[in-house]
């Protein structure tokens, strides 16, 4: 009702994503200025712009299956992978020594998204078992299988220290690793993917919305809650568990078919559990059963080499060399990692949402406290 | 006050209608598709159109003549506000019955004194508990007929005969209007506006309830005048929004939700229950709002209080802007507008405090706030005024059917109840005592020839009860006639006025000053348990029980101060010299309070007796 946001006539506008005008208004801007970063971002920038918008979709999808369903996984790295090599075997150039169908990226990304949701859907039936530490030593598990596949299979990933190089990023014969002229504006190859990232966060963010505050959304927390009083309640827990694991599973190869893109080339040990740590990393950092948490914790984790790179002259012991110093700027930011988690964990459970979350509370308590 | 004064008689404005319910069917032929209620049912709030309205009055109307309701027969209301209520009402009216309202919190003894005296034969009941209270006493009414409820929870179990569901009982009505699809617009048509149209029970602060009844007249005036008076010197919207939650058994409630609810054809909302207030209030966002001094205290102090918890910055913010906002309520009162400074300084409190304190208290949209039913402390109007609220007071009584004086905006005189409304005669007696006369007061008291004599004279003078005298064209009333304190000395007081700047405090829920023929004036005190915990929370004292609380040294104490400063303003024989706390919070189930919250003081003076007489010993 215009003037009066809290006279809710139905329940389309009670569960609306955004209910308010200026809360539309507010969004569209907000797209706008991402948008508008990404047109003027220099190369460096853009390029980790979109690492981070797809490592975002990621996170969405981790915090889907672990923040809203609340089953814990640490096999994020392994669908990400099964992504990465999906886009890379239908989009690799045919003819090669490797796996490679040459097609366009309008196939290869939903195509890599459906492998790993199929693979999240074998997955899942163990998980209806299974819950808390059980569950997490499967997923582990499923991290190590999927290294040693990785590593084994030469024909698809190209063997340890060989790799592969990643799909041309072409829809329709445009091809986004070129430099690109829209409206008289150059666009460079990396803004184009910040661009196109920006885009593709939006539409899997806005449907990962959608889905949390439907009844399968409800049905997760419901779970994460207490699984017991969830079945109770009439929630099927094998189905709902299966649909958190496979729509995570698609989000994860969606991002990891496009993060590999960006860097160019896939190296079969980058899938490990410390790429699993990182995700959670960034859904504990960002704020667990929240989009907009996911996003930011994927910003943070991602721009997280950035800052320490931009610190390290100022501190003596770190240095930049490999080999001299008493810690390497990788070292740092490892340990960064492990201290953000705990910290987080100890002093900030609700993550950067929560504290953007109390931020807007001291605003919209105004002028009272509570 | 010695002096008699007449004021003049203005035009009296045409009736358009000559029911409320023909009034209603109006709007629904017109505009049918416009929004007329709004209740909410499971966290959403559901719409009824005034074409739905309409189709509802006209089911349950033809329900009640399927019952054997006729023309003068007595349908009783016993709910909250909700739909089924205003529904119920303009239904009963409109196949020229009476309605009669009860307040939900009216026990058993009471229901049983309504319904008798008031002859229902039919009783519309909201729940569990109000049938209970009435069939506790039904072999004692030899009228009713039978009762209808509204909520089945807790009474589909019982198996008897004199009860129906509202569901049933709406089906009966379709059934009715399928037979005699044109007799409820005949009905209607029939209407005469001199025939009486509702019952309102008087809260009987003295003596049991006088039920003062009300004729269409009386109604379709009040709700042009109301209009008239309202929204006329203000801007009328397109839309009014307006909270139902005073009672719809008291005027004040009715005034509103009825009478200016269909005159504005406004949205009525019903508020989910009195608990509840303040959170519809912020959703809702109401138009115009009137409340009893009750609601303006409590929602002064609770702002105070939420105040005294925020944080440093916000604190200061709202100290200076609350400064400025005093600052500019007195430029009002004496000039009638901010002025430009004022407005200026104004328009920087707007956007850093007011409009976000507005709209935490529901009134960010409210075109103009009445306080009403009951003397308030020019200090909390002034606070409203302060943060922005166009609030007045206005004064009224059930027999006038709330209408008498309201104080205009730009010409607000604090202490004041006004200047009497058009159509509306007033002058003053001899003994002080206000008199008026208006096409609003009503025709007499049911079933009391005497009382009714007693109170309107041969040329249509109604005595209202309140003594006042005259301040320019405003009237400042001094206090109920039998209320009135002369102490040993001599000396009048008014207790009303005394114990309203008691309860300016917001640590102080009820106060009744005593002092007639004593030799100096006192007051019993009851805490507002919410605050003072919440001060003794602070302040580290433990406490179980209001009791507990109420009999610490410390509250004594607290108190003590409020007294003091309220002393301040007060001549000396005025002054309240001594205070005992009550040691339980008054309840109109025992007894202590009416059902509007006001203190039975007779009632009080005996239970304390002990309490008044220490004293004075």
């Amino acid at each position: 009702m215009r003037g009066r946001p809290g006279l809710v006539t139905a329940y389309e506008r009670d569960a609306a994503i955004l209910p308010t005008t200026t809360q539309r208004v507010w969004f569209a801007l907000f797209c706008l200025a991402a948008a508008l970063l990404a047109a003027v971002a220099p190369d460096d920038l853009a390029l980790r712009g979109a690492s981070a918008a797809a490592a975002a979709v990621g996170a969405i999808g981790l915090n889907l299956v672990t923040g809203w369903a609340g089953q814990i996984s640490l096999g994020h790295a392994f669908f990400l992978g099964i992504g990465a090599y999906t886009a890379a075997a239908l989009g690799g150039e045919p003819g090669g020594p490797l796996i490679g169908l040459g097609l366009e990226m309008w196939i290869w990304l939903p195509a890599a998204g459906l492998v790993a949701a199929l693979a999240g859907l074998v997955v899942a039936p163990i998980a209806t078992r299974l819950r808390g530490l059980y569950l997490a030593f499967v997923t582990l598990g499923l991290v190590f299988i999927g290294e040693h596949i990785f590593r084994e299979w030469d024909s698809l990933t190209g063997g340890i220290g060989v790799g592969r190089s990643a799909p041309k990023p072409i829809i329709f014969g445009y091809d986004l690793s070129r430099e690109g002229n829209f409206l008289g504006i150059t666009l460079s190859p990396e803004q184009q993917y910040f661009l196109f990232a920006l885009v593709l966060l939006l539409v899997m963010g806005l449907l990962a919305k959608n889905l949390v505050r439907s009844r399968i959304g409800r049905a997760f927390s419901a779970i994460r809650d207490r699984d017991v009083a969830a079945e109770i309640m009439g929630i099927h827990l094998g189905r709902y568990k299966l649909i958190a694991f496979t729509v995570s599973s698609f989000y994860a190869g969606i991002a990891g078919a496009l993060l590999w893109t960006f860097v160019g080339f896939i190296e079969p040990r980058s899938f490990s559990l410390t790429l699993s740590i990182v995700y959670i990393a960034m859904i504990l950092v960002g704020g667990v059963a929240s989009i907009a948490g996911s996003i930011m914790g994927a910003v943070f984790i991602t721009f997280l080499p950035r800052i320490v790179d931009f610190f390290a002259p100022l501190v003596p012991f770190i240095e930049d060399s490999p080999t001299g110093g008493f810690l390497t700027s990788v070292q740092v930011e490892q340990i960064l990692f492990g201290l953000l988690i705990v910290l987080f964990l100890i002093v900030e459970p609700l993550g950067l949402y929560g504290i953007w979350t109390r931020i807007r509370n001291y605003w919209k308590a105004w002028p009272f406290s509570y | 006050m010695t002096a008699t004064e007449q004021r003049p008689r203005s035009d009296v404005p045409e009736l358009a209608f000559t029911s409320m319910t023909a009034w209603l069917r109006d709007i629904a032929q017109d505009e049918p598709n416009r929004v007329g209620l709004r209740e909410k049912v499971f966290g959403i709030w559901q719409e009824t159109t005034y074409g739905e309205y309409w189709e509802l009055v006209k089911t349950v109307g033809m329900a009640l003549w399927a019952l054997g309701v006729r023309p003068g027969d007595k349908v009783a209301i016993h709910s909250e506000n909700r739909l089924a209520w205003v529904v119920s009402d303009l239904a009963v009216q409109g196949i020229q019955a009476v309605s009669v309202g009860l307040y939900s919190t009216n026990p058993a003894p009471e229901v049983h004194y309504l319904l008798n005296h008031s002859e229902s034969k039919v009783l519309i009941a909201e729940d569990q508990e109000q049938v209970d209270k009435a069939l506790a006493v039904r072999d004692h009414l030899p009228h009713l007929e039978k009762i209808i409820y509204l909520e089945p929870r807790g009474v589909r179990t019982y198996d008897d005969p004199v009860l129906m569901s509202w569901d049933v009982f709406l089906a009966l009505g379709r059934q009715q209007l399928i037979e005699s699809p044109g007799r409820f617009d005949e009905l209607t048509d029939g209407i005469e506006l001199d025939t009486t149209a509702t019952i309102v029970y008087t809260s009987g602060t003295t003596g049991p309830p006088k039920g003062a009844m009300l004729t269409n007249r009386n109604l379709v005036w009040t709700a042009g005048r109301a209009i008239g008076v309202i929204a006329a010197e203000k801007i009328t919207t397109a839309r009014v929004e307006l909270l139902s939650y005073l009672p719809l058994c008291h005027v004040f409630g009715r005034l509103y939700d009825l009478a200016f609810g269909i005159a504005s054809r406004a949205t009525v909302n019903f508020a989910e229950s009195i608990d509840t207030v303040v959170a519809d209030l912020a959703e809702i966002q109401p138009t115009y709002f009137p409340a009893p001094p009750r609601i303006w205290e409590k929602m002064s102090a609770a702002a105070q209080i939420r105040m005294a918890d925020a944080s440093p910055v916000k604190k200061a913010l709202y100290r200076v802007f609350l400064k400025a906002g005093m600052w500019n309520a007195d430029r009002i009162l004496e000039k009638g507008s901010r002025g430009l400074l004022g407005n200026v300084v104004h328009g920087a409190g707007w956007l850093l405090v007011y409009r976000s304190l507005q709209k935490k208290l529901g009134m960010s949209r409210c075109l103009q706030a009445v306080s009403g039913a009951a003397p308030i402390a020019p200090e909390v109007l002034k606070f409203f005024m302060a943060v922005g609220v166009p609030i007045v007071e206005g004064w009224g009584m059930t027999e006038t059917n709330a209408l008498g004086t309201v104080n205009r905006p730009g010409r607000i005189k604090l202490g004041t109840i006004g200047e009497p409304l058009d159509g509306c005669e007033l002058r003053i007696a001899g003994d002080g005592e206000i008199l008026t006369r208006h096409p609003a007061v009503f025709k007499g008291y049911f079933k009391d020839p005497e009382a009714t004599a007693e109170a309107i004279d041969d040329e249509g003078w109604f005595s209202t009860g309140d003594v006042g005298e005259w301040d320019g064209n405003h009237i400042r009333i001094i206090d109920r006639k039998k209320d009135i304190i002369i102490t040993a000395g001599g000396k009048n007081v008014s207790p009303s006025e005394l114990e309203n700047l008691l309860k300016v405090s917001p640590f102080i829920k009820e106060a009744m000053v005593v002092g007639d023929r004593r030799k100096f004036v006192s007051a019993l005190i009851g805490i507002e348990f919410d605050v003072v915990a919440n001060w003794a929370q602070r302040k580290g004292i433990t406490f179980t029980t209001y009791r507990d609380l109420s009999e610490k040294p410390e509250v004594t104490e607290l108190i003590r101060k409020q007294v003091d400063r309220a002393n301040e303003d007060l001549a000396r024989v005025e002054q309240i010299k001594q205070f005992k706390l009550i040691p339980k919070e008054l309840d109109h189930d025992q007894g202590e309070l009416t059902a509007t919250q006001k203190i039975k003081r007779k009632v009080l003076a005996e239970e304390f007796s002990d309490l008044i007489e220490g004293m004075y010993s």
